[in-house]
């Protein structure tokens, strides 16, 4: 529908160009980032807003004489190239002197591409509507109304400086989310594949308009600690948060994480990994500093392993680079962004086999820490909870706050699932199986 | 711009839209940002592209590009076309707009010192003092941030409108965070989430004397890694102006959004328990509360004079001395209802759709002040600054913590409090707001994270607030 990605030759040759009119005698590191995106919204039964964009944004980081200068552009005008090189070197001459952060030397890593597919960049208008019509007429066949969106999303990025380095890589998402809703309650589903059309868009509104028929006429109940079963969307926002709070190399070294090293803080069943090797994820094989991203362990059943560093906190802490850098400088440290939960031998109907009394949640909602260093966060359910008693769902219930400590709840596994569904995280993709915990504590 | 405007309005149309609009955008965006007495960062951000916009058959179809010249616009507008095209197959009912008169104007923000041009060394000497003044025992992280923003933008439509703005943001903020004894502490200033900033120039961070705050804020960090935990059950509540806002931004902002109350926005920032045949009956708040969505207001981050439709900037009175009476809306949403939009149609960027988005959400000042609140309260607690903010996709149920706290007894603070959250559903805590501070505790906060809308957008939105206080909530250390 729109022209193709440029090739990694034409983001590495634009990144050539910039560093040949950069200042001589500075390092210089460039980052060429080209992005296509495209978003079909649906509500009420049919599509109400469509969208598709294509930005190129290029990336200057100049360093001499101890002062340091950032400019980015986005825009494609001929004389671009230039006035990003004039904006950053003039912010770099009239910075104070001081300790800035240098572009890293490379480091050998493959550019490979596992997460990246022609078809999802290639998906049409006319292909988005018609997946998004099947969803449609699915609801409107149980008696309900479809809400969500069809997105694709393609990028391709380059980085090149003056002490070597050279890569490029392109990844790419294709991610059907949809809403059912009936007369009273609503559900939700979603997938997410680097390749968009492998999106199994049938077997989607078959998961979100049962579920929807299920949750209709939810009545409260009270708040209180209770036995949960998760689905992998809310396993998946809550590994993402603990991610968020103290998974990062700066959070260790300014004391705001929870992470012991050595010291067993959760269940033995619980490892998470940060795992560049999934090609679920889409991930790119490089980060914001043109380091090879490379796989950590983080808890290791149960003990903690690791966290993620970029070149900053890893020459503080003594480590090499995990290459989970955000570009530089920042002030955010690095975060994980392929965050996995190893997977066990349960399922979703054993795990609420198993429950005497508790609830299955569907979906988080409006998560936000309330206390990092203890992990604790808050948020809703949303989109279909019910009420399992006597190993069956007894009922739809209507939605609770939470307020629970990450970490305390995955103290108390009492199974994991054996399937994992890939979603989209805050700074990548996570991995996530049905988790069945012993006790969430729901406040209102 | 006018002719890249002409142009893309051309050939949407020859394409076959019987709506066009169309944003030429250029955007520049400067931030300097200190960390432990280091420059952390220096950086300039230039961003420039059109968005347009059309209807065919009676569908949205909306395209973004970067290319200005007549192939790249040509291609921009027959893919929007397309798009539109391919919605109409799918659509529900065909779009209508409300009608619109053609403008043809010129705004630029007020601004006394344009903050671009305050040289780079003045930015980063009084962020260094600012942080030589957070630079106390116990404090291990200390961070200070200036930002500023250029936003020039042509609108034109095929109705014959041609409206050029420069918005023009200035920002700053600090905050000091303390570490010890399985505790993190941060205070920051003037506000949470980086910074306050207002559309006004460089004589914002003038007024805002970082550094004779950067101590207090450092001080307020240390003593609260001891503080006593925050008090446990029902009580009255005071917060700060800051708090307030936020308050006002979740709890009346995101509910009067009127393509919530439609579904557009049901299955990812949520609906509405605000309905349309509430308006004029139900009882939102007490008396106390009047809150007004004015796009006209000095400095808000949602000031104006037309939005990102070409509708003139407006005030609207959302909560009438208690009484739910009107919504934020667009010209598509407020068709339905036949009546004129209310001019709060707004778009990050040249690449984004423009929605419904918060102007300037102000709860008026009433005639009280934090003083007079404190001394007429036994029992409660006074809260500063957000800290973390949850509220479901119906905008009910919400659970707020602050950074700092004092209880109060018998009508004085009588200690700092530390970890506070409190909670409630909207309707019940807005009826039990018994008293807002009057105009000389009255400012302007804008929040500069407000997201919605997919491909997800961050809008920059004001509120003006008051310090307030409410009756019987239920409050809680986290």
């Amino acid at each position: 529908v729109t022209e193709a990605l440029r090739s990694h030759d034409e983001l590495l040759a634009m990144a050539e160009d910039i560093l040949r009119r950069a200042p001589g005698g500075a390092e210089a590191e460039v980052t060429v980032t080209e992005t296509a995106t495209a978003l079909t919204r649906f509500a009420n039964g049919g599509i109400h807003q469509s969208v598709a964009d294509r930005s190129l944004r290029l990336r200057l980081r100049l360093v001499c004489d101890g002062r340091s200068g950032v400019a980015e552009i986005q825009t494609t005008a001929d004389e671009a190239a230039q006035r990003l090189v004039d904006t950053a070197e003039s912010i770099r001459s009239r910075s104070p002197e001081g300790d800035p952060v240098h572009p890293i030397h490379p480091d050998g890593g493959p550019d490979s591409e596992i997460g990246y597919s022609p078809v999802t960049e290639a998906v049409t208008p006319e292909q988005r509507a018609d997946a998004v019509a099947a969803v449609c007429i699915a609801a409107d066949a149980a008696g309900q109304q479809a809400f969500g969106t069809y997105e694709t999303t393609a990028t391709s990025m380059a980085m090149m400086s003056t002490l070597g380095l050279s890569r490029a890589a392109r990844h790419s998402v294709g991610e059907l989310i949809a809403v059912c809703r009936g007369d009273d309650g609503s559900a939700y589903g979603a997938r997410h594949a680097v390749d968009a059309s492998s999106i199994d868009v049938a077997g989607l509104a078959s998961e979100v308009t049962e579920r929807c028929a299920r949750n209709q006429g939810a009545t409260a109940v009270d708040p209180g600690t209770y036995e949960v079963v998760l689905s992998p969307y809310a396993v998946a926002e809550m590994l993402e948060y603990l991610g968020l709070v103290g998974l990062g190399g700066l959070a260790v070294l300014e004391h705001r994480s929870f992470m012991r090293f050595g010291e067993r803080l959760m269940s033995e069943a619980v490892t998470i990994t940060d795992d560049v090797t999934r090609s679920e994820l889409a991930p790119l094989p490089f980060d914001g500093e043109g380091a090879t991203t490379k796989p950590v362990t983080i808890i290791d059943r149960g003990i903690c392993a690791a966290v993620v560093h970029d070149s900053v906190t890893a020459a503080r802490s003594g480590v090499p680079t995990t290459g989970h850098s955000f570009p530089q400088p920042n002030s955010e440290g690095p975060l994980p962004r392929y965050l996995c939960l190893a997977s066990g031998e349960s399922d979703p109907a054993s795990m609420i086999a198993a429950c005497a009394r508790g609830l299955l949640v569907t979906r988080f909602w409006y998560v936000r820490p309330v206390h990092p260093l203890q992990t604790i966060i808050t948020g809703m359910t949303r989109d279909g909870t019910f009420l399992i008693e006597n190993g069956r769902v007894a009922r739809p219930v209507r939605d609770l706050r939470f307020t629970q400590s990450i970490v305390d709840a995955l103290c108390d596994i009492r199974a994991l699932g054996s399937q994992r569904l890939a979603s989209r995280g805050y700074f990548g993709a996570c991995l996530a199986p049905w988790v069945h915990l012993g006790h969430f504590t729901f406040s209102s | 711009m006018r002719d890249i405007a002409n142009d893309l309005l051309d050939a949407a149309q020859v394409a076959g839209a019987q709506y066009v609009d169309c944003r030429v955008v250029e955007r520049t965006t400067q931030s300097v940002t200190i960390k432990n007495g280091r420059v952390n960062n220096v950086s300039q951000f230039e961003d420039a592209g059109v968005g347009v916009r059309v209807i065919v058959d009676g569908a949205w179809g909306f395209a973004g590009t970067q290319r200005a010249d007549g192939p790249g616009l040509e291609a921009a507008a027959r893919l929007a076309v397309r798009i539109a095209k391919a919605s109409a197959r799918t659509a529900i009912a065909p779009v209508r707009l409300a009608p619109a008169p053609a403008v043809t104007a010129q705004y630029v923000t007020p601004v006394r010192i344009d903050p671009f041009s305050v040289s780079l060394d003045r930015k980063i000497e009084l962020l260094l003092a600012a942080d030589a003044a957070m630079d106390v025992a116990g404090v291990t992280t200390r961070q200070g941030s200036l930002g500023a923003v250029r936003h020039h933008q042509l609108f034109a439509s095929s109705e014959g409108s041609r409206i050029e703005q420069t918005i023009v943001e200035t920002g700053g903020g600090l905050d000091a965070t303390a570490t010890g004894d399985g505790e993190v502490q941060s205070r920051s200033f003037p506000n949470s989430f980086g910074r306050q900033q207002l559309t006004a120039g460089w004589e914002v961070i003038e007024e805002m004397d970082l550094a004779g705050n950067g101590r207090r804020i450092a001080d307020e960090a240390v003593a609260l890694l001891s503080a006593d935990l925050c008090p446990q059950g029902r009580m009255t509540l005071i917060l700060d102006a800051t708090q307030a806002a936020l308050q006002v931004h979740e709890s009346c902002g995101h509910p009067t959004e009127l393509d919530r109350v439609l579904g557009f926005e049901a299955a990812y920032a949520g609906t509405s328990f605000l309905m349309p045949d509430m308006l004029g009956k139900f009882r939102y708040g007490s008396e106390a509360v009047t809150i007004s969505a004015d796009a006209t207001s000095p400095r808000g981050l949602g000031t104006f004079a037309y939005d990102d439709e070409g509708v003139a900037a407006q005030r609207t009175l959302l909560i009438d001395q208690g009484l739910f009476t009107g919504y934020l809306t667009s010209r598509e949403t407020a068709a339905r209802f036949d009546e004129p939009s209310g001019g709060t149609v707004r778009a990050e960027s040249w690449n984004r759709l423009p929605l419904i988005r918060m102007t300037n959400i102000n709860l008026e000042p009433g005639v009280s002040s934090v003083e007079e609140m404190i001394a007429t309260t036994e029992r409660g607690v006074y809260l500063e600054t957000n800290r973390s903010w949850s509220i479901d996709d119906r905008r009910l149920n919400f659970q707020f913590g602050t950074q700092i706290g004092w209880e109060i007894r018998d009508g004085r603070r009588v200690k700092l409090v530390r970890n506070p959250l409190y909670s409630g559903s909207t309707p019940e805590f807005w009826n039990s707001c018994d008293a807002v501070a009057g105009p000389s505790e009255w400012h302007m906060y804008g929040v500069i994270n407000c997201g919605k809308g997919q491909p997800g957008q961050v809008m920059h939105v004001g509120h003006g607030a008051a310090p307030c206080r409410f009756r019987n909530v239920a409050v809680r250390p986290a």
